[in-house]
């Protein structure tokens, strides 16, 4: 849901930004449209100024300079000068219709409003008052008062139209947002889902309708896919058990007889020998056939892991012993290095048995000179990973060859054959490593010699603090 | 010990291959009256007609599974029952287990184990009880008696505590074999015996103390350094 109410911040946040600079947008062209085509040049103020200015005495008369008279021929406007007598001195265009003399309140009324419906400005001048008159209807003239107190308000009373014009922006972002996100919500459910490979089923109505049988669709033939891919897997790992146990029986007799004639003291020694032969290598094939279906159940997921707390080093212990018991050749040697006898991990014990009892087999079989093999459990630095590592002094593996090692022999990926054994071992010890979520390195030695194989697991951690 | 091999041996497999060899082998350890069936219906008309006195079953029969089998038999009858499976998949071996089945071998096996393993359920199962005890053992000029917990050292009865008796057993069980001191402790001190490898050693010191000759210079309970230990029961000369 991070995401959905992401989206949403961002969407409040644009609207905003959209709404406050639509605002001054507004706020400027009311300026430069309204404003300016009002203000016309020059303003009935300053027309009525100039006149004042460009009005010359010429003994009894009056004369206009030219420029202002061309100025009010423009704007067909007449003026006069009412002297302080109220009586018209002078006049310019006079118009029939306007009386020739003025009361003081008549005075007072065309300053402010107009003059027999002429709009008319005043201006002073040293022998009177100035009177100019535009055209009937050519202007409206209103008064405008305001209180001082609301004059000082205005900054406020502004921010206050700004404020509640983001409110309201905020109000219907969120309000159109959140039934937006509401239509939205399920379809990113549902792609969040399709990445988690879980079954999505999306209601195709609405406005996203389109979208969500999209995501429908993508889910049916992911789902599909999964289960033939699953399904192909099956296939493949019930063969090589059903391939394994077919061979059991037939094998089942081989060994058997071969054993009963191996031990049979009626017969010649040389025959005797030869059915030991026959027994110890149907006891390969045993071993072969039991290991590749391991490695198949678990290369396809589908070895059951009987999980329970393991200490390595109690494991290392018991590989070792059960060699020793067995009776270890004298070539060989096997050390032990244990520290951290207290971490435990997650595991499956007969699986990392197996694990371990295929590296130190390994090791034998490629160094049938002879070699000296360390088993070792170290503790990571920072106590996350517990380390099992097994590390012999033998011939090694070239560098070349590690890489491809825990492939299983006979894939394409693998160059390379295989000298000893049935190559099963390495990819075994690999699948079971990452079956427990571990990780294997392979390390060649110093002087390429020996090999040194690491098989990392991560720690439980409950274990690491008793 | 001798009627052991007067038992009556059931085999039921379908393959007539793998009946014939089992037979021989049984046959040639001194068995003799063995039947066998090669599918459900005609080892349960055996079971109750002849008694068998164990069973081996296939799981893999053509009527039904040797599971079905068993749950048949147990209906009537107590007798021990070993499984023989081509199928060696864990999940297998713990039901068979599970239902009863006094053991699990899979195929292919040798055969000297399976009638070792067929012989030691039947010794288990119907020998005289005398048998089952604990052993008695010589250890040079001292004698141990684990039945009684005793040491005989000297003319001297050494009784052994509750835990060195309990590491005298395991070790005397796999006598010549390393058994890691995990597995002693384990043994001793159950199952989160984790931390007790100290007080093992303070106790394989008073084993020895009524065991050995020279307790300082041990020759038949040996320490092996890093692993744990091992008793020789046979070092007489």
């Amino acid at each position: 849901m991070e995401g959905v109410s992401r989206i949403l911040r961002r969407f409040v946040a644009a609207t905003i930004l959209i709404s406050i600079f639509l605002l001054i947008f507004n706020f400027t062209m009311l300026w430069v449209l309204v404003f300016t085509e009002n203000n016309q040049s020059p303003s009935p103020e300053d027309v009525v100024k100039q006149v004042a200015q460009g009005i010359k005495k010429q003994g009894d008369n009056y004369q206009l300079n030219e420029h202002t008279a061309e100025l009010l021929q423009k704007n067909n406007a007449w003026t006069m000068l009412i002297g302080e007598d109220g009586r018209v001195q002078w006049g310019y265009h006079l118009p029939n219709d306007v009386p020739q003399s003025y009361s003081l309140v008549e005075v007072a009324k065309l300053s402010r409003y107009y003059l027999m419906e002429y709009p008319v400005y005043t201006w002073e001048h040293q022998d009177g008052l100035i009177v100019v008159g535009y055209p009937k209807k050519s202007h409206w003239k209103y008064q405008f008062d305001y209180l001082s107190e609301w004059v000082g308000s205005l900054p406020l009373r502004l921010i206050l139209l700004l404020i509640s014009n983001v409110v309201l922006a905020l109000l219907i972002s969120i309000m159109i947002g959140t039934r937006l996100i509401r239509k939205v919500r399920p379809l990113v459910d549902g792609v969040h889902n399709l990445a988690k490979e879980e079954v999505v089923q999306l209601d195709s109505k609405g406005i996203f309708g389109d979208l969500a049988m999209s995501i429908n669709s993508t889910s049916t033939m992911l789902q599909h896919k999964t289960d033939a891919l699953k399904l192909r897997d099956e296939a493949r790992s019930n063969w090589i058990a059903g391939i394994s146990h077919d061979i059991r029986t037939p094998l089942s007799l081989v060994l058997g007889y071969a054993s009963d004639m191996e031990e049979n003291s009626d017969l010649p020694e040389e025959q005797r020998h030869q059915a030991g032969i026959i027994r110890r290598q149907g006891e390969k094939l045993r071993s072969l056939v039991s290991d590749l279906n391991l490695v198949s159940m678990l290369e396809y997921e589908m070895q059951p892991l009987h999980l329970k707390n393991i200490r390595l080093s109690v494991l290392a212990r018991q590989v070792a012993t059960d060699f020793f018991n067995s009776g270890i050749d004298e070539r060989y040697s096997i050390d032990l290095k244990l520290g951290a006898e207290a971490a435990q991990i997650m595991g499956d014990e007969k699986l990392l048995f197996r694990a371990i009892n295929n590296l130190i087999q390994n090791s034998m079989h490629h160094n049938s000179e002879g070699c000296e093999i360390i088993l070792e459990t170290t503790l990571s630095k920072e106590g996350s990973k517990y380390r099992f590592i097994v590390t012999d002094n033998g011939l090694g593996i070239p560098q070349e060859q590690l890489k491809d090692i825990t492939e299983l022999p006979y894939s394409p990926k693998r160059k390379g054959t295989i000298k000893q054994g049935h190559g099963l071992g390495l990819p075994m010890v690999a699948r079971i490593t990452k079956a427990h979520n571990g990780r294997l390195i392979l390390e060649s030695g110093v002087d390429q010699s020996g090999l040194k194989v690491i098989m990392e697991f991560p720690v439980n951690q409950q274990s690491v603090e008793n | 010990m001798e009627n052991l091999k007067d038992k009556k041996i059931l085999i039921v497999d379908d393959e007539p291959e793998i009946r014939k060899m089992i037979e021989g082998f049984l046959r040639k350890d001194g068995f003799f009256r063995i039947y066998s069936a090669t599918d459900c219906s005609s080892a349960l008309s055996i079971c109750q007609t002849e008694k068998p006195d164990i069973a081996i079953l296939d799981v893999m029969l053509p009527d039904d599974d040797g599971f079905s089998l068993l749950s048949s038999i147990r209906q009537f009858s107590e007798m021990p029952v070993l499984f023989l499976s081509a199928r060696g998949e864990d999940e297998d071996r713990l039901l068979g287990l599970g239902l009863g089945a006094d053991d699990y071998i899979v195929k292919p096996f040798l055969p000297r184990e399976l009638v070792l393993r067929l012989t030691a359920i039947l010794k288990r199962v119907y020998s005289s009880p005398i048998s089952e005890k604990l052993s008695v053992f010589p250890l040079g000029e001292q004698t141990i008696n684990l039945e009684s917990a005793v040491v005989y050292k000297n003319q001297k009865e050494l009784p052994l505590t509750a835990k060195e008796h309990a590491i005298l057993v395991k070790l005397y069980e796999n006598q010549g074999r390393i058994v890691t001191s995990d597995a002693l402790c384990q043994a001793v001190w159950g199952d989160d015996s984790y931390g007790y490898e100290n007080t093992l050693m303070v106790h394989i010191r008073r084993v020895r103390e009524k065991i050995e000759t020279d307790p300082s210079k041990p020759i038949y309970l040996l320490t092996v350094r890093g692993l744990g230990y091992k008793l020789l029961v046979k070092e007489t000369k």
